[in-house]
């Protein structure tokens, strides 16, 4: 029997399990194939919603779902962590030593932001990333700020590209809502020669930015946080005075992939950027957040790794010769208060192009937080394919 | 000491970050030798170094990559 077994069941793993369900059913109803995920969590949380949370106050709950609830009927779902993968022996250990075998392996567990990474930053920042509970921390605090400087300090590697730059035009937004934006001083640190990675994004939100009095610091490094002097000191030679920090943490790959020493010392996998393969391993996948590909991580590539590996499990496992390369696409969308978005959108190839800001593209991002969980379940995808094309080039 | 960072194949901010991740360890002294495809890196780089006060010692034209040779100055001062 064949086995592919998926390590995670986030975004990329949930995407995967239901696409591979789809496409070898006929194995599965016969027993010549399971689908096994393994996934510690008790929920799913939808990350972007953490957005939402952290600055307008929205209800955590809505934002996430039990993990068995997301699985097409005949994927297996074992729900604990797995705490071993063996990629020369092929297995996966689990609940405290059970071992089990796999014919195909996806490594799909994600990242996670690390602020102890940088001494002093844990103690001193809040931040959106880790978890809803701390997002909700900062729509608290920011509800009762009253004056003074918030700071939005980068650190990289992190998830979502575009999450410092909203966060940094919401946190305007709701000072002009609640009638202190006088009190308040804006300041965005970011470790990137502009204010967006992307030169052609920068010239769209740098503007935007200068016109509502948000200061930037460029090519900020943080070196360390003072807590009790209230400093960030950035590796550059600057410092920055704060009344509130909202760190956008460092981000490390998971504890599991660094014990199974498969991702080196920072955890991302080593992975082929087309073939998604785990680097001298032809029956292992790496996606998402996970692997080491210079590509942002982000839920838009853990879903479109997903469907490109999903492809290739299914073409490996029929023997068809084809050989899907994923093309690197993103299509991440990037809100800038006042009801407007723009969308990040570039492949391997194609750089993001300049674009207007709409409140047609701000709709489409609230449209999609709904629309979310459906997603996950493939029955999009024929929309996706027909508007976008497919996210595999097929050799 | 030498470190060489190998950012051929990655688009900004790659190769800056690469290089920030090995400057963190580098000693005063030290050089880096950045390896880069993106055309965008060389102002990128010599932006960071301009602030941070280290030394852009060399960029080259290589046979389908740029090499970029920075030595560690601000550290130790």
């Amino acid at each position: 029997m064949i086995r592919i077994a998926i390590i995670g069941a986030g975004t990329g793993g949930t995407i995967l399990a239901n696409a591979l369900s789809r496409g070898l059913s006929d194995e599965l109803r016969t027993g010549r194939a399971e689908i096994v995920v393994f996934e510690g969590s008790e929920s799913h949380v939808y990350q972007p919603g953490n957005i939402d949370i952290a600055f307008r106050g929205s209800d955590p709950r809505v934002y996430r779902r039990p993990p068995a609830k997301l699985l097409r009927r005949g994927v297996k779902l074992v729900e604990k962590p797995a705490s071993l993968i063996d990629l020369n022996n092929r297995t996966v250990t689990y609940n405290g030593g059970e071992k089990m075998s796999y014919t195909y392996l996806v490594v799909a567990t994600g990242s996670v932001a690390a602020p102890e990474i940088i001494p002093g930053l844990a103690e001193a920042s809040l931040n959106f990333h880790r978890s809803q509970e701390d997002a909700r921390k900062i729509w608290e605090e920011l509800s009762t700020f009253k004056r003074g400087r918030i700071v939005v300090l980068t650190n990289l590697p992190h998830k979502c590209p575009p999450s410092p730059v909203e966060a940094v035009f919401l946190i305007d937004e709701m000072a002009r809502k609640r009638g202190i934006r006088r009190e308040v001083e804006i300041v965005y640190a970011t470790p990137y020669t502009r204010a967006y990675p992307a030169h052609a994004i920068a010239d769209v939100v740098e503007p935007e930015m200068e016109k509502r009095g948000i200061t930037t610091y460029t090519l900020f490094n943080t070196d360390y946080v003072d807590p009790r002097a209230k400093k960030v000191y950035s590796l550059e030679g600057e410092e920055l005075a704060y009344d509130l920090l909202i760190a956008i943490p460092p981000h490390r790959g998971a504890e599991l992939v660094i014990n199974s020493g498969i991702g080196g010392e920072e955890g991302w996998i080593p992975t082929d950027k087309h073939t998604l393969k785990i680097k001298n391993h032809d029956d292992a996948y790496a996606i998402g957040d996970a692997t080491d590909i210079p590509i942002s991580k982000s839920g838009v590539v853990a879903h479109l790794e997903a469907i490109t590996a999903a492809e290739s499990i299914t073409s490996q496992i029929y023997g068809t010769g084809k050989v899907y390369l994923f093309n690197g696409r993103i299509n991440c969308p990037l809100e800038m208060g006042g009801h407007r978005a723009v969308f990040v959108s570039g492949t391997y190839t194609r750089e993001p192009e300049r674009q207007r800001p709409s409140i047609t593209k701000y709709l489409m991002k609230r449209v999609f937080n709904r629309l979310y969980w459906t997603m996950l379940s493939g029955k999009l995808e024929p929309i996706f394919n027909t508007y976008l094309g497919p996210p595999y080039d097929i050799r | 000491m030498r470190h060489v960072v190998d950012a051929r194949g990655s688009f900004c901010p790659g190769p800056i970050t690469e290089l920030v991740k090995v400057y963190r360890k580098a000693q005063a002294g030290d050089q880096i030798e950045l390896l880069v495809t993106d055309p965008a890196a060389k102002s990128d780089v010599a932006a960071w170094a301009s602030k941070s006060k280290n030394e852009l010692v060399e960029v080259k034209e290589e046979q389908g990559y740029i090499r970029i040779l920075i030595r560690v100055t601000s550290k130790g001062r």
